[in-house]
């Protein structure tokens, strides 16, 4: 069975070098200390380097932690609570210290969410829209990626001056620097070479959410360094979908003697590219970047890519079995399943789907289906 | 494509359809009923729309081996295809066929015991329903050979034909219109669609093994642009009092303008049905025979219970003379230009309600609101539909603000039954009423 090291567990919980700082504490030292504008990014992919070059610390709303009540005045009971808390987020007295919001488009619901928000619920709050293509056709797609990256660029100059070339230059370099890390450290896990827990790794993880690039690179090293070890044995298993929220979730694996050898999520491995990008120009880059990213249930890439990654992401990471983790009420993903999992099914790869409104900690259902399912898994 | 296929479907088209058609009308002959007292007569061009659609549906029955078949969104630019030859079926038309005839639920089943969520659209789910068992009130769907989709709709079609795609192991096309965040005409995002289409040129002559025939093409959008003005005049004739047509009317009249959009016989038959309208509102004839207030409909019809809302509606002397889907096939059709024929296309796909910001929307209903002396609203708060929905309650409010418009919202589905609350929806309907008739 599999047991974090203690040890290691204990140092990441009593070092401040790997506790994820208090978002709101953070955020005001960026802006007190460094000037930094702040903008709050909606879930999806996004140039993230374009808003480091121009000083914008972009923080993700993927799950704030808040009860809904205004949001649900404005969207319907069958909308996905990302964007029920993204919206009471907006509408919440802190979104007043926000200097923009950016959306990238992801889905139906963000979509409208963009508009609702610019044009009725907050008009004062400067909203940036951010299209990445669907297209299936890949030549003006990667043009079109491009002009939107530079049509961001030019909208962030208006308000916030010119584009720095050093700057952005700097920044994309530093944005593959950030590919590298992650890449290595998901590398280490997926080989048995990581010892800390799951729950430890998400909340380290997650905190590329909102850390400026110069305070997570660091981190990253330092995390890799405290933790970089032989694993125990103990079961391994594959995550997919969209966060990972309840992280009572991720404690129960923990307690159960399982490992998360690798994830397919849409906030964490799944926006780490396939492959480093070849150009030297920036712009270039981060398109080579994004059609770089591993094939996605809100984009264009055929269901049978992502069928075969999951595939050979459970065989490299030698996991028994894959955990679908989907929020609820997420139609792209919710559409995805039942191919995926019949595909997987085929291949003698065993799936389980847990469904999470988020933050309702782990219901004794999902535990005893978990438990279950574990049990299954060679 | 072989020649006895080929053959055997020009025998059905010219012969064995026209056969079939009469014999089921001669199948189908009752007895004059008696006057309805809440309608008018029902309009005449009706029994052609069945025939259109019922042939529609026959005949692609007898393609395998003699064309090939397109499986196409409603929002997708369908011209490009015609030139190609392809036989287009809609899928979306087919789940609301379903959904009309209260099987719709049944066929949602099937795809659920395969996995899918009932939080998921159920056009997906009916289709889904459908590609799993067979099953379809509509004796057979063709396989597809392409499928050929637009997200200027939603998104979910793309998921949706993603799946699809993989089960029949065929291409998919899809003609990827970015959201109008802004009111920016042009720029890249034009650039962008016309790359795409150009591409998919290419891709179609890949598949097809045919030349693209830029003349045809350019005919093709001239009768897709005639035909959709026709429906437009189609509509707008709601804007007399009495309105010689309801929305229910529409409803059901749209399915050419949908599915057979770039053909001769959606032309011919709008034609037909504006001549009779025309005419019944000439005559001051009216859909219901008490009209007192005049309402518009927000979202895709509730396709299960179109038939009781009809005659609910129509027992308060309401009559629903516009609607935001309706209008969908009428909204962008001036900006097709024959002489330019991708950059408008580009433009009138991209341009259409759904692809737009909630402002271009709200702007637009208070236009309807106005042109057709509107007095209420009702507003379907669609599961199905996060496009169409997402924004609805602010739209409400606003409308109030703005116009003094009172609206209802009523929360159900488009195609599955089993997600309408019968009693919930009926009081809130109550309500409405008399807050209606009391002004």
């Amino acid at each position: 069975m599999h047991r974090p090291d203690v040890s290691v567990e204990n140092t990441l919980r009593s070092s401040e070098a790997f506790a994820a700082p208090n978002r709101k504490d953070y955020i005001q030292t960026q802006k007190a200390s460094h000037g930094r504008k702040i903008f709050g990014v909606f879930p999806g992919h996004y140039p993230r380097e374009l808003l480091w070059a121009f000083d914008i610390l972009p923080v993700e709303i993927w799950d704030p932690p808040i009860e809904t009540s205004r949001a649900d005045a404005h969207l319907q009971s069958y909308i996905c609570p990302v964007a029920k808390r993204g919206l009471e987020l907006i509408l919440d007295s802190r979104a007043r210290g926000l200097d923009g919001v950016l959306f990238p488009h992801l889905c139906d619901t963000l979509q409208n969410l963009a508009s609702l928000t610019a044009h009725y619920l907050q008009p004062d709050l400067p909203v940036y829209f951010f299209y990445t293509p669907k297209s299936t056709c890949p030549a003006p797609s990667w043009k079109y990626y491009i002009q939107q990256t530079r049509g961001l660029a030019e909208r962030l100059a208006e308000r916030f001056g010119p584009l720095d070339p050093a700057q952005w230059a700097a920044r994309s370099a530093q944005a593959l620097e950030l590919d590298r890390a992650l890449e290595a450290l998901y590398a280490l896990r997926a080989g048995g070479r990581l010892v800390c827990s799951n729950a430890a790794f998400y909340s380290f993880i997650r905190q590329a959410e909102y850390l400026h690039p110069d305070d997570f690179l660091p981190r990253i090293e330092r995390f890799r360094a405290v933790c970089e070890g032989k694993a125990t044995g103990g079961k391994r298993v594959l995550l997919s979908g969209i966060l990972p929220n309840p992280p009572e979730t991720l404690e129960a694996l923990d307690d159960l003697g399982v490992r998360v050898a690798d994830d397919d999520l849409l906030d964490a491995g799944r926006r780490i590219p396939a492959h480093a990008p070849r150009s030297a120009d920036p712009w270039e880059r981060a398109a080579e970047r994004f059609f770089a990213l591993p094939p996605c249930s809100t984009g264009s890439s055929p269901l049978k890519a992502r069928l075969e990654r999951l595939a050979a992401m459970v065989r490299s990471a030698s996991a028994g079995g894959v955990i679908f983790w989907t929020v609820k009420f997420c139609e792209p993903e919710a559409f995805d399943l039942p191919e995926l999992r019949s595909g997987l099914k085929r291949l003698g790869i065993p799936s389980l789907v847990i469904e999470s409104a988020l933050d309702e900690g782990l219901t004794g259902q999902t535990a005893t289906r978990l438990e279950a399912f574990l049990e299954m898994l060679p | 494509m072989t020649l006895l296929p080929a053959i055997r479907y020009r025998f059905m088209k010219d012969i064995g359809a026209p056969a079939a058609m009469r014999f089921a009308k001669m199948g189908k002959k009752r007895p004059a009923r008696p006057p309805d007292p809440l309608f008018a007569p029902p309009l005449a061009a009706t029994r052609r729309l069945k025939e259109l659609i019922s042939r529609h549906y026959f005949l692609s029955r007898y393609t395998r081996g003699a064309m090939p078949v397109a499986w196409v969104t409603s929002g997708a630019p369908v011209e490009i295809l015609r030139p190609f030859g392809y036989y287009t079926l809609y899928p979306e038309n087919h789940s609301a066929l379903c959904g009309a005839q209260k099987v719709g639920g049944r066929m949602c089943a099937h795809a659920e015991e395969h996995g899918y969520s009932p939080d998921l659209c159920s056009y997906a789910r009916i289709d889904l329903g459908h590609a799993l068992t067979g099953n379809t009130p509509v004796g057979r769907l063709p396989r597809p050979d392409l499928l050929f989709a637009s997200n200027n709709i939603c998104q979910t079609v793309l998921y949706w034909y993603k799946i699809l795609a993989a089960r029949y192991g065929i291409p998919l096309i899809l003609f990827d219109t970015p959201y109008r965040f802004a009111d920016a005409e042009g720029g890249p995002d034009l650039e962008y669609m016309v790359g795409q289409m150009e591409a998919i040129i290419q891709q179609l002559e890949g598949i097809s093994g045919r030349r693209f025939d830029r003349e045809a093409f350019s005919r093709t959008i001239d009768l897709a642009k005639e035909t959709s003005l026709l429906w437009g005049r189609v509509l707008a004739t709601m804007k007399a009092r009495p309105a010689p047509m309801t929305i229910f009317d529409a409803f059901a009249h749209m399915l050419p303008i949908v599915s057979l959009r770039g053909l001769e016989s959606a032309r011919g038959y709008y034609r037909l049905l504006l001549e009779e309208l025309e005419e019944r509102a000439e005559r001051g004839v009216g859909a219901i025979r008490e009209e007192r207030k005049r309402l518009m409909w927000d979202n895709i019809a509730i396709w299960p219970r179109m038939r009781e809302h009809a005659n609910l509606f129509a027992s308060h002397g309401m009559a629903f003379v516009t609607a935001t889907y309706t209008n969908a096939w009428a909204e962008t059709t001036p900006l097709l230009d024959p002489g330019r024929p991708l950059e408008s296309l580009a433009k009138a796909y991209s341009c259409v309600i759904l692809n737009h910001h909630l402002e271009h929307r709200l702007k637009l209903m208070e236009r309807l609101i106005r042109e057709y002396r509107v007095d209420g609203l009702v507003i379907h708060s669609a599961r199905s539909c996060k496009p169409y929905s997402v924004g609805q309650y602010d739209i409400k409010r606003l409308l109030l603000e703005r116009l003094s418009i009172p609206s209802v919202v009523i929360e159900a589905d488009i195609a599955d039954e089993r997600a309408y609350a019968e009693e919930q929806t009926r009081t809130r309907l109550e309500a409405f009423f008399e807050a209606l008739e009391e002004e």
